[in-house]
């Protein structure tokens, strides 16, 4: 694989221009707001901890290209960039990251649990592999229901060693369901590489072990990904059952807030900045004529507005009242 | 057979030691005499002999404890003798659950509600273990309801005349038999024709001495003779000593009179033995030491104060208590006296209505007596004897005034009370009668 | 009105509901299995003839993805009914049900919803160790669950249908012996009792339990197969004079508290008896429940009949000593007298 120029694959069906823009806005945006609330977390002005999508922009954004607003995503404890990609609103998210009662959960939630129901995305799911077989319960609800929607499941390449992982792979290749496994292969599960817990080379490989096919994809470039997710999700919107993506790409801060990072190699930090996604596409953009200079800065201004907005509104936003611990555990 | 250990009454002062060392362990020979332990008092270190030859069986306190005069802190063992573990005794228990009535919360609630004093059920436990529950608190009701008490009054013209108290129902339901039940009883026939008994007993008359003869032999009766046991014991038990004083009541003289003016109707006039009541409380919360019982050897301070009342009947003396005397007012200490009082003259005083006072009040004054000796009421270790007010000339901002003194007469129990702190008491109630206002304080 | 067994009235229950609502399907192992036994104990007997197998979902032995899948289902607009084969099996899905359905909704800020059962026998039958438990008290503790324990065919159909019509994830626990199963998955030594149901659709509310026999001397509670027992010792106390109020509360969260203590207040005696292991079983809440409610009208120590600390054994003699018998209800009712 080419981690340098963008993807020589050729594009089955290249997206619009407004949708290739709409990629760099959001890839912008995911990167801006992790870079802006990690410096109000070492500010202290974020009460909890945070897993930051620094780097792996790319997967989420050309994943969430193909959805629409009723196909559902189930996240991890490193959610924010689904949910930005998916569209849920930068400031619903930041409210919750503040912990106050405007957040997307309410503030009751936090970080790992951001997520909008109306957008199809479930509060994210924090314990490694669990969300998998719940994908393949919306997966089946959607067949059951014949809207033609689907599911995608993000987890990390930890996940893969999961039991819930492969029972939530078997049963949606069993039952054919409308699901696509998103595996965001960043080499490491918070401190341990990927070569010390598995024997094979890909998780793409495991896929075939349930009977259904895996691929592996250049996570950095949103291209490959856009258009490795499509076929996916064309064939998952077909009947054609569930498919396992993996992407190879690399996280470039710490696994959390409190990880100093010591068991990766600075070399090898510094030589997947080179593949960072963002920089990548815009060179792409700007070569191939598809965007100007300015019109790409234009994008990335408004997209600090929009930041810096949803900042002011989290901090003007109230906090949840001491009474609110007691409501929303039973629909009544 | 065990030999207890005992911590020997080593200090003058404390009834408590510390156990430094023992100089033997569990399992250790001892021998009579041979020195087993240490102890420290306040002012020294001492050491204690073995009790008893045998093997150090048990040892209940350890070096460091602070232990209670007298109390068990270890045995010995006759050699060869199955060595038994002692059980710590209640002294881990503080004193208030020491003597505690196990009864069941529901038991508990109904005794509240129907207004059984509990101790009545001591030993009458039915439940687990001998637990009090609430079938027995009904058991308890419905006894009562089958035999009332009977006032000793009553019991006494019972006896007298020949009336079967079995037989008598009280007048008022689950209420004591009285004078009036009895002389109804009696009215209705159910006397016996025995007439009133004054046994003539007379001493045969030795040839050398002439014969005394009695006017009248009377018999004790049981007020009389409880009253007489109760003086004797206290003449015999505490170590009184009288401390006299004057107060001016002329302020509240005053004070009282502008009160009566503002009590409404049918309101109880409060007496100056009332007045002295609410103040003596008030200066028993600054003298908790004279607000107590003390049985010869465990000395016990009251939060609330129970005022006896001594008051004079045909009987004899009565002491009705007034309970929590220190939580009511002017007009409820009054009421309560008057009620008191109204029960004990009429016989019809609840027995449990005498048991329970922490400080006494004896007032002699409307008979003219300005200073007595009165008798502590056991176990209580003070009593407050009051006298009349007489009109007497002072001088006062160099003037000569008419001043009403008050003559007060406190006894306090020596063994506990010390000449200083009661005169102290008196001092501070004596403050409080002078300048009412000060009460506020 | 019907005569049905416990096994047959949650047929039915699930089948109205099933044709009531298209959004409910079932979900377990050899619960539509072509020639099979309609899960482990004929609950779902012929359904997949009637429903089809797209909505009677047989699945592989993994309870992980039985659960989730339930889950996302419900959370996507389904009401899924979904089974366990034995209530051990529970442990198996554990993340999936405390950590998953019982919290989704309140980390969801009250957005989202969970509107899925999961029905589980339980009960010691003569199995071993793992399939004998009775483990509703580890549910008991979960903010989020519901927990009910119908132990009559009238509130077995009523109660699993207010759980399916429930939009919360509610967990149902039926009890091995009160089947009724018949044929070749009829159990040995079963109680099976046969209640009368009503023809007409009704519903039993979840929160709600009963007084199945009243009395004035003391209270026992008791569900399932203890409930039986109970009855039982009832009877027994009663020839000597002594009668037992028995308290079914049907559903163990959320607690019909006042129903209980109302009870207590008027016999000043409690005895709760449950199948599962005595150390902080869900009779220990229900204790410190009374003891804090109802505090001045005991008349006695509240006492716990349960099975001992121990996991459940195999050989009869040892299985009759590990679940509580009508004479230790009675033994312990005559300790507090």
């Amino acid at each position: 694989m080419n981690l340098e120029t963008q993807s020589e694959v050729p594009l089955h069906e290249l997206p619009s221009l407004e949708q290739l823009i709409g990629m760099y806005r959001t890839m912008y945006l995911i990167r801006r707001f992790e870079e802006r609330v990690n410096e109000l977390y070492m500010e202290g002005r974020i009460p909890s901890t945070l897993h930051l999508y620094i780097g792996q922009e790319a997967v989420a954004t050309g994943v969430c290209a193909n959805l629409n607003q009723g196909d559902y995503v189930l996240s991890t404890h490193r959610p924010h960039g689904h949910s930005l990609a998916k569209g849920v609103s930068p400031q619903s998210i930041m409210a919750e990251l503040f912990g106050k009662a405007t957040g997307c959960s309410k503030g009751k939630g936090g970080s790992m649990h951001v997520g909008d129901i109306d957008l199809g995305v479930l509060p994210a799911i924090a314990i490694v592999g669990a969300n998998v077989p719940i994908a393949s319960g919306t997966a089946l609800a959607a067949k059951m229901q014949k809207t033609g929607g689907v599911t995608v499941c993000f987890f990390g390449e930890g996940a893969a060693n999961e039991g819930a992982w492969h029972e939530g792979l078997n049963i949606a290749a069993i039952w054919e369901l409308p699901v696509i496994f998103l595996c965001e292969n960043n080499l490491y599960a918070a401190s341990t590489s990927f070569s010390k817990t598995f024997k094979i080379q890909n998780v793409a490989e495991r896929a075939g072990a349930y009977g259904f096919p895996g691929i592996v994809v250049d996570g950095n470039d949103v291209l490959a990904v856009y258009d490795t997710a499509r076929e996916a999700v064309a064939r998952a919107r077909n009947g054609q059952g569930p498919t396992l993506i993996e992407c190879m790409t690399y996280r470039q801060c710490g696994h959390s807030r409190s990880d100093p990072r010591t068991y990766r190699a600075r070399d090898e930090e510094d030589e997947w900045k080179q593949y960072d996604p963002i920089p990548r596409y815009r060179n792409w953009l700007v070569d191939q004529g598809k965007a100007g200079a300015a019109e790409l800065s234009h994008v990335e201004s408004d997209v600090e507005q929009i930041i810096q907005d949803a900042i002011a509104f989290a901090e003007a936003s109230p906090e949840p009242t001491p009474q609110d611990v007691y409501l929303g555990v039973f629909k009544e | 057979m065990t030999v207890d250990i005992l911590v020997p009454p080593l200090s003058q002062t404390a009834d408590t030691l510390v156990i430094v060392a023992w100089l033997k362990q569990v399992g250790d020979p001892v021998t009579k005499g041979e020195i087993l332990f240490t102890v420290e008092t306040d002012k020294a270190v001492l050491e204690v002999e073995s009790p008893a030859s045998g093997i150090l069986s048990a040892v209940l306190a350890e070096a460091g404890a602070e232990v209670k005069v007298k109390s068990i802190i270890g045995g010995i063992a006759e050699p060869g003798e199955v060595l038994m573990v002692v059980e710590p005794g209640g002294e881990t228990l503080p004193p208030e659950r020491q003597n505690r009535l196990f009864a069941s919360p529901r038991a508990r609630q109904l005794t509240l509600l129907k207004g059984v004093p509990l101790a009545d059920l001591q030993g009458k436990g039915t439940g687990p273990g001998g637990l009090i529950v609430a079938r027995d608190v009904a058991a308890y009701l419905e006894a009562q309801r089958a035999s009332p008490k009977v006032t000793p009054l009553a019991r006494r013209m019972a006896e007298t005349a020949g009336v079967d108290l079995s037989q008598v129902v009280p007048a008022k339901p689950g209420g004591a038999i009285t004078k009036a039940d009895i002389q109804s009883s009696v009215n209705e026939g159910l006397g016996a024709p025995v007439p009133p008994s004054i046994p003539a007993i007379s001493e045969p008359a030795s040839p050398q001495t002439p014969a005394i003869s009695a006017a009248q032999v009377v018999r004790l009766s049981p007020t009389r003779a409880t009253i007489a046991r109760r003086m004797t014991q206290s003449h015999q038990t505490t170590a009184p000593v009288t401390y006299q004083r004057e107060a001016d009541t002329t302020r509240l003289v005053k004070l009282r009179k502008r009160i009566l003016k503002k009590l409404t109707e049918g309101t109880i006039r409060p007496t100056y033995t009332d007045f002295l009541v609410y103040m003596t409380c008030r200066a028993l919360a600054r003298h908790p030491a004279l607000n107590a019982t003390f049985d010869g050897e465990r000395l016990e301070l009251y939060e609330s104060v129970h005022m006896s009342m001594a008051v004079d009947s045909e009987r004899g003396l009565i002491v009705p208590v007034i309970r929590e005397a220190d939580s009511k007012g002017i007009a409820d200490i009054a009421w309560e006296r008057s009620r008191l009082v109204e029960q004990v003259l009429g016989g019809t005083i609840d027995p449990d209505g005498l048991v329970g006072g922490t400080f006494t009040i004896t007032n002699l004054g409307t008979l003219g007596i300005d200073h007595f000796t009165p008798i502590i009421n056991p176990p209580q270790v003070a009593i407050l004897g009051v006298g009349r007010i007489r009109e007497v000339p002072a001088i006062r901002k160099g003037k000569i005034r008419t001043r009403k003194m008050l003559g007060l007469s406190l006894t306090c129990d020596h063994r506990v009370i010390d000449g200083a702190p009661a005169a102290r008491f008196l001092q501070e109630l004596c403050s409080l009668i002078e300048n009412p206002d000060l009460i506020w304080l | 009105m019907a005569q049905m067994t416990i096994a047959e009235a949650l047929r039915q229950a699930i089948r109205e509901e099933m044709i009531r609502d298209e959004r409910v399907f079932c979900v377990g192992e050899d619960i539509g299995i072509e020639g099979g036994f309609g899960g482990a104990f004929t609950v779902t007997l012929g359904l997949s003839n009637e429903f089809g197998h797209d909505r009677i979902l047989d699945t592989p032995i993994s309870e992980t993805a039985i659960a989730g899948v339930a889950i996302g289902a419900a959370v996507a607009g389904m009401r899924p009914i979904a089974d366990v084969q034995y209530g051990d099996f529970l442990f198996c899905m554990m993340d999936q049900l405390a950590n998953q359905a019982a919290k989704l909704r309140y980390m969801s800020g009250g957005t989202l919803s969970v509107p899925m059962v999961m029905r589980a026998p339980v009960g010691a039958t003569a199995r071993g160790s793992q399939h004998a438990q009775s483990p509703e008290a580890f549910f008991t503790h979960i903010p989020g669950l519901k927990v009910v324990a119908p132990a009559t065919a009238y509130d077995a159909k009523g109660l699993l249908k207010s759980a399916v019509r429930d939009d919360n994830p509610v967990l149902v626990f039926e009890h091995k012996l009160l089947y009724g199963s018949k044929g070749a998955r009829s159990e040995k030594g079963a109680l099976s009792p046969v209640g009368d149901v009503p023809d007409e659709e009704y519903l039993v509310p979840i929160g709600e339990g009963v007084v199945r026999r009243p009395g004035k001397d003391v209270t026992i509670v008791a569900t399932l197969l203890m409930l039986y027992r109970a009855l039982g010792a009832a009877e027994t106390l009663s020839q000597q004079g002594i009668e037992a109020e028995v308290i079914d509360p049907r559903t163990l969260v959320p607690l019909d508290k006042e129903l209980i203590l109302a009870s207590v207040r008027k016999t000043g005696r409690l005895v709760i008896v449950e199948e599962d292991n005595l150390t902080n079983g869900w009779g220990a809440e229900i204790a410190a429940i009374v003891a804090d409610d109802a505090f001045v009208w005991l008349d006695a120590p509240i006492k716990r009949v349960a099975a001992p600390d121990v996991p459940p054994p195999f050989a009869p003699p040892l299985e009759r000593e590990y679940v509580p018998s009508e004479q230790k209800i009675v033994d312990a009712v005559l300790s507090i007298l």
